[in-house]
């Protein structure tokens, strides 16, 4: 079985913000919740401030911490390494959202961003929490993928309606390949630098696997032991100097 | 005690008074809640996904448990100064367990689906699983004790061991309480193994208050008391009540002053806090109490202010705790702005409603003021 | 509201909410599209999915998009990956073309005013009417001009039209065969038209530049936003993806503007100066290469005896250098260069003088190099000379036509049009009283802008003033909104109320509102048309768009209205309107040419090009290798060009050379003289020459567009809305850049309402106090601020063209919008 995971080369990356707009409308997003974001910091002063970006897909955890809090284990991880939410269990608790380290959680049910609320312009029917004319043919509540009903928690799900259907034993899940292309995450087939790879982590041979060796392959906030299944690429030119992995043993070692 | 004397009490305008605010705010509730959903709240993925709901239902489950703590004073640890409230508090505990649970109900998004799920895919791991089923024990056990006591069991072996089970619930159930804050690492305001005993002290002094108000409430002024009573209110009481609140002082001011110190991620809210006016009345109101309660007069008006004052430190604790974003960026650029809805101020409402209806109710038809003859 | 409330209430219109059951009832059975060929080339994606090729329309780049469509409806774009341009990527607005197609502001048919009076607070009031009615409405209306010889009192104006061949049906006949001087004006002056400038005065190329980044070492950009804003952007980003992550060595990149933003963040150097000082720049970055020697004497030439004389100060004899491909130089070096010395142009632009030295020995010693400009540089009075100035910078390091280096475009090789429009030119056309009359925005008129392409945005103030010598009777409007987008928009919000207006968007902007007659233009997803390529890497290329969808409502293709149209036109010209038949004819007949040249992924027919989605033949035939120019024979570039064929093809000067000194400038001397009061010595070199700053406030106001800046669609885009500003935070309207200098000085507070106010008006804004701006510079990108538009846009953010002055390089006239200048204070 795969492991799947993603590597985002921060090197290559322009923060342009394609990868969110495909997201969004893969999984038909509202606007403001984004399961893939952008983040941009600003620091220091004129005439050199520091203008940076941070893409932020969900991590995909090894450990996730949202998974372990889950009371109904509506959250729970596929045998390939997904991190997914089965909308048909999920209470509503919101606990997986408190305890997510990343913020890459979303309720259904909250106030508009912009108004007015799009959920009024395209109401819902039935189970659905709202019904846009341009939604995706694709609709598996009991794996948190497409339009999500009301009083759930969603996130990304690595277009989990696209990988699941790659053939078993794929190293890597490439644009490039006309076979899989229909297989490859909607940001990650999107990005135009190409700054995002994704690939089977178990596979020693996986091009993700290549770029996390060669370039140092980093995940953010190790040291909640989360485990990202999400790595970043940060410039390795270096001759290996690197900021240690606090988690580079196994706690349970 | 073998009086049955009527209440002097305002009890009879404090249960219509209950039972209008809570018609009232449970229609408002309804219609925010029917008319948009949760999006009646004012909370969100990109700022506080745990709002005023939370800090109700944290408020008043621990108001319970504090509320356990003094009944069992007298029912566990066999301080008989402490019985003519034990049975009023028991009732008091199962009330506002309810206020805090049914706050909790409407906060979450699937709430009869949780009766199902949970049992059915147990999450051992989940914080949240072992609150619940501790929170659930202990309102069983109140319910047959409260229900011992009022056929006027007060000390068989069965009753008294119904004391012990739910004096040890409700430990345990607000310690899981306080691991579900406790143990979230991603969130240094919260995290800490020493939460359960931050929210233990807390609890103590709310129940406390919660037992001080009511008795005054149900006799009008120390005057119309009960002897026992009285002495009980100009006595231990006082003294008790002002030794835990002394530590819960302390828990408060070094909490403020370590997160003030240290520089992890999201310990910034501290700044935040202390800038804030809230806290400063939070921290006079107990302060001010503690040396009220000193001094000898009626801790009737310290028992309101340390209500006021823990109210605040609870929606401190949880909003704070998430006021830092997570990986928001440029999006939410400094710390999160909430202000609760109306919606979700009514269900604050609603919840005190039900404490007071439920308390009123007690008073005028289970004899609360009942305790075990031969004291 | 009542705008939409009026259309929605209409009994034939359709609910918003019901868009996907009644897409097929929406469907006219007058339209034009034809289903039957659209299996033909739509491929099977999964299960009843169906992939269709088209292009998108939100930006000039003209991406090949792969459109899905599962159960009749629309879900999912990405790129083409047989598309040079996509290869199979996106930009962020790409993926937005569905949010377009299913607008629920839409309008739902051709519709009519029953209000007579116009202004933002009058109601249309439309009804619908039939397309029958609309073209007899409107084709009444030009013949009965025509038969008083007043044609020329019919104007169309277009925008997004790329080119005016690629509307589907070509617009440049109409006005020549119905004989109007405004069928059509263009929006290029409030575009791009300053670069187009500089290029035609120095290489004589009236053109964008195509480039070949993939090779080149070292970037150069001034004001060309090349990763938020700059064309074409999906492929900048898979460029800069490549130059900055995968290439050896590793492209520098050195980047110019006035404020902080993404390009300048991911750049190696980030310059950021004075607004409209580009030139000054650039003028102190040749002055170091060539007093440190670094020019290419390959294709500059060398002085006679290879000793470099530049020395700052001195003035030389042209006869000691000689010239190899350029013409001028010593010339300039004496009247200008030889005195802008780095430390000077630290005083003009404010970057310290070592950051100029260091980024010109870089620039000059790393070959091959690009210096490329756009809006940022020229959007000024000065614009043309800071043009020139940037544009002579390639020159010198002879990057023109190399390998990693810029070049120019080549067109498709398409076949002919059902018909020559020369064939159908009656009397009236061929000398009609129409042939007396200039164009009503004066464009190329002694008194107007006698060297610009367009003057759209002076087009309402003419109508007003009557200047022209007429005023137009009749407008219409493809793809643009000038009195919302032009510096100065009340003019035209004016200018509409005293003319008959046409428009054709599918959206209810300002212009639908002060219009008489809609006629709504299907989404880019629902129609057939073709694009060459907007100037890209120079080979040929041309794209084509197959319907995705049959039209949701009763709507039209612009150029099958304009046929439609045409053929209500009275003699010859209806008929040869009649002959093109519609705008799959057009394709079908222009795909012929695809037979004889066959594209490098196998396009040779109509089908073919249908089914991939694109016609290209690559490479770009022509390269200057080392000061030698060469073409393409098949192989290699091995056919060695003679100067005239340079001359013909490439350097199209007077000189058949790259003129430092221009000719193009050097024909029209007195009028440049007379209207720009420039020095007679300088007027024709790249030189250096204060802008005029507009507006009267002390903080330069500048106005860019964002990667999100869907050409104007995203205003009324929710998930657009919430992403538009994301450098800072700008998610429910863009938000105004303020240095906290700025702030603390006016008592500002981040998040503050705030006035910006210039000598023409006021707006609203909410501050964003930030490092990110200049202390002298305040910034509010452009897009908000609409009137109408749609239940998102309306009344969202602010308008910034309501306090930008009306004001134009005269060479260019090219709208200076970041010449203003405005003041700001807590509202």
């Amino acid at each position: 079985m795969a492991k799947w995971g993603m590597v985002i080369d921060l090197e290559k990356c322009t923060g342009c913000q394609a990868c969110s707009t495909a997201c969004q409308m893969e999984n038909n997003r509202l606007p403001g919740e984004n399961y893939q974001d952008v983040l941009y910091y600003t620091e220091g002063k004129q005439p050199a401030p520091t203008l940076s970006w941070f893409p932020r897909p969900c991590m995909h955890c090894e450990e996730p911490s949202c998974m372990h809090v889950c009371p109904t284990k509506a959250t729970f991880k596929t045998e390939d390494g997904v991190v997914l939410i089965d909308w048909n269990k999920c209470i509503g608790c919101k606990f997986c959202m408190i305890a997510c380290p990343y913020g890459v959680r979303f309720y259904t049910d909250e106030k508009p961003l912009i108004e007015p609320n799009i959920k009024s312009v395209f109401k819902g029917e039935g189970d659905l929490s709202w019904n846009p004319p341009y939604k995706g043919p694709q609709q598996d509540a009991s794996h948190g993928v497409g339009i999500q009903p009301n009083g759930v928690v969603s996130k990304c799900t690595f277009c989990y309606h696209k990988i699941s259907k790659a053939p078993k034993g794929t190293p890597d899940l490439s644009n490039d390949d006309p076979a899989l292309r229909e297989f490859v995450p909607a940001c990650v087939r999107t990005c135009a630098p190409t700054a995002r790879y994704f690939g089977d982590l178990d596979n020693p041979n996986s091009k993700v696997n290549r770029l996390i060796s060669a370039k140092k392959g980093v995940r953010l906030l190790d040291h909640t032991g989360n485990k990202p299944q999400v790595y970043y690429l940060t410039g390795g030119g270096a001759a290996g100097g690197a900021i240690p992995s606090s988690r580079a043993n196994d706690k349970k070692a | 005690m073998t009086t049955q004397t009527a209440a002097k009490g305002p009890v009879n305008t404090i249960m219509a008074a209950g039972l209008t605010g809570l018609v009232v705010s449970l229609g408002l509730v309804m219609v925010g809640l029917l008319q948009e959903g949760h999006a009646a709240f004012n909370t969100g993925s990109n700022g506080i996904t745990w709002g005023l709901p939370v800090v109700t239902y944290v408020f008043f489950v621990l108001t319970s448990t504090g509320l356990t703590f003094v009944a069992s004073l007298a029912m566990v640890f066999g301080f008989k100064d402490f019985y003519p409230i034990a049975k009023r508090c028991i009732w008091l505990a199962v009330v506002t367990l309810i206020a805090g649970f049914a706050s909790l109900a409407m906060e979450i998004g699937h709430p009869f689906r949780m009766l199902w799920a949970i049992p059915l895919s147990f999450q051992y791991l989940s914080p949240l699983n072992w609150m619940g089923v501790f929170y659930a024990a202990y309102l069983g056990l109140l319910l047959l004790k409260f229900h011992k006591v009022n056929g006027g069991d007060w000390d068989s072996g069965t009753s008294r061991q119904l004391g012990i089970a739910s004096f040890v619930a409700v430990v345990i159930a607000h310690g899981t309480l306080g691991g579900v804050f406790g143990s979230m690492a991603m969130r240094p305001m919260w995290y800490g193994g020493l939460v359960p005993i931050y929210f233990l002290l807390t609890a103590a002094v709310s129940g406390a208050a919660f037992a001080v108000l009511i008795t005054y409430l149900t006799y009008g002024n120390e005057a119309a008391m009960p002897e026992k009573v009285r002495t009980l209110m100009q006595g231990a009481m006082p003294k008790v009540f002002a030794a835990v609140l002394a530590v819960v002082i302390l828990a408060v001011v070094s909490r403020t002053v370590t997160g003030l110190w240290s520089n992890a991620d999201g310990l910034q809210v501290w700044d935040h806090i202390v800038a804030s006016p809230w806290f400063w009345i939070e921290l006079l109101l107990m302060v001010a109490a503690f040396f009220m309660l000193l001094t000898g007069s009626s801790p009737m008006w310290p028992a309101v202010m340390v209500i006021v004052s823990l109210f605040i430190g609870r929606y401190e604790f949880i909003i704070s705790g998430q006021l830092v974003p997570l990986f928001k960026g440029s999006w939410v650029p400094g710390l999160i702005s909430y202000t609760p809805s109306l919606t979700e101020w009514m269900l604050v409402v609603m919840a005190f409603s039900i404490v007071f209806f439920g308390w009123a109710f007690g008073e005028k038809s289970l004899n609360l003021e009942a305790a075990p003859k031969e004291q | 509201m009542e705008i939409l409330k009026t259309k929605v209430t209409r009994r034939r219109f359709l609910q918003a909410s019901g868009v996907a059951g009644a897409a097929g009832a929406g469907y006219s059975a007058l339209s034009v599209v034809p289903a039957a060929s659209k299996e033909a080339h739509a491929q099977a994606a999964a299960g009843n999915t169906v992939v269709n090729k088209s292009i998108c329309g939100q930006c000039p780049a003209r991406c090949g998009i792969d459109v899905y469509t599962t159960n009749g409806k629309v879900h999912a774009i990405y790129g083409n990956n047989g598309h040079p341009i996509a290869n199979g990527k996106g930009c962020p607005k790409m993926h937005l073309g569905t949010y377009i197609l299913y607008d629920p502001d839409r309008f739902k048919g051709p519709m009519k005013r029953t209000n007579p009076k116009k202004g933002r607070d009058e109601d249309p009031k439309f009804v619908p009417i039939s397309w029958d009615e609309a073209f007899k409405t409107v084709g009444d209306r030009l013949n009965a001009l025509r038969d008083k010889g007043e044609s020329h009192r019919f104007g169309l104006f277009f925008g997004r039209g790329w080119g005016a061949s690629d509307v589907g049906v070509n617009i440049v006949p109409f006005g020549k065969l119905y004989g109007s001087p405004n069928v059509p004006i263009g929006h290029s002056s409030i575009c791009s038209d300053g670069s187009v400038l500089a290029k035609q005065c120095t290489d004589g190329n009236a053109s964008y530049s195509s480039y070949d980044y993939r090779n080149a070492n070292y970037l150069l950009m001034f004001g060309a936003n090349f990763l938020e804003a700059y064309r074409p952007y999906n492929n900048n980003l898979q460029v800069w993806g490549y130059i900055r992550g995968e290439k050896t060595p590793k492209t520098r990149v050195t980047y110019v503007d006035v404020h902080m933003n993404q390009t300048g963040a991911a750049a190696d150097r980030a310059l950021l100066l004075k607004p409209g000082t580009d030139g000054a720049l650039a003028l102190a970055i040749a002055h170091v290469i060539l007093t440190e020697g670094l020019w290419d004497r390959p294709f500059v030439g060398n002085f006679k005896d290879g000793e470099n004389k530049f020395k700052t100060g001195e003035k030389l004899d042209p006869s000691s250098f000689n010239e190899k491909w350029v013409s001028g130089l010593i010339e300039w070096w004496n009247v200008e260069l030889k005195d802008r010395t780095p430390k000077w142009a630290e005083g003009v632009t404010t970057i310290p003088a070592d950051l100029i030295i260091k980024t010109a020995r870089e620039f000059g010693s790393t070959r091959p190099a690009i210096a490329l400009f756009e809006r940022g540089a020229h959007t000024h009075s000065n614009g043309v000379l800071n043009g020139m100035a940037i544009h002579s910078l390639n020159a010198l390091v002879g990057s023109l036509f190399a390998e990693g280096g810029l070049g120019y475009q080549m067109g498709p090789a398409y076949g002919d049009a059902p018909a020559n429009p020369d064939d159908f030119m009656d009397a009236y056309a061929k000398e009609g009283p129409w042939k007396k009359f200039g164009r009503i925005d004066m464009q190329g008129h002694d008194d107007g802008y006698k060297m610009a392409k367009n003057m759209i945005q002076e087009a309402g103030a003419r109508q007003l003033d009557g200047k022209a010598g007429y005023k137009l009777d009749t407008a219409m409007f493809y793809m643009t909104n000038p009195c919302f987008s032009t510096p100065n928009a009340k003019d035209w919000e004016e200018a509409l109320k005293t003319m008959y207006v046409i428009d054709t968007s599918p959206f209810p902007g300002e212009t639908a509102w002060m219009a008489d007659l809609v006629l709504p233009d299907n989404t880019y997803l629902e129609r057939w048309q073709d694009a060459p390529t907007y100037p890209f890497q120079g080979f040929p290329l041309a794209q084509i768009r197959t319907p995705a969808i049959k039209p949701l409502y009763d709507t039209r293709t612009f150029g099958d209205v304009l046929i439609g149209i045409g053929k209500q036109i009275k003699g010859p010209t209806g008929e040869y309107y009649a002959k093109l038949g519609n705008v799959e004819n057009i394709l079908r007949h222009i795909a012929k040419g695809f037979e004889k040249t066959p594209g490098d992924n196998g396009v040779n027919s109509f089908e073919t090009w249908a089914k991939e989605g694109v016609w290209f033949k690559k490479p770009y035939v022509f390269r200057q290798v080392r000061g030698e120019f060469f073409k393409w024979d098949g192989k290699g570039y091995n056919i060695t060009m003679k100067p005239d064929e340079v001359k013909k093809d490439l350097l199209k000067t007077d000189s058949g050379k790259f003129e430092f000194k221009s000719s193009y400038m050097e024909h029209k001397k007195d009028w440049i003289l007379a209207k720009t009061g420039r020095n007679a010595e300088k007027y024709n070199f790249p030189h250096w020459e204060e802008p005029k700053y507009t507006g009267g406030g002390d903080l330069h106001f500048i106005s860019p567009k964002t990667a999100m800046h869907a050409e104007g669609r995203s205003g009324n885009l929710p998930n657009a809305i919430s992403m538009f500003q994301p450098t800072v935070g700008g998610k429910k309207q863009a938000l105004v850049e303020v240095h906290p200098s700025v702030a603390k000085a006016k008592g500002i507070a981040d998040g503050d309402s705030v006035k910006i106010k210039s000598s023409q008006g006021e707006i609203l804004a909410i501050a964003r106090v930030t490092e990110l701006t200049r202390p002298d510079v305040i910034v509010l990108p452009f897009e908000h601020g609409h009137w109408a538009h749609g239940r998102w846009a309306k009344g969202r953010g602010s308008h910034v063209d309501t306090i930008v002055v009306q004001q134009s390089d005269r060479i260019s006239g090219m709208a200076n919008y970041y010449s203003a200048k405005a003041s700001i204070e807590k509202a």
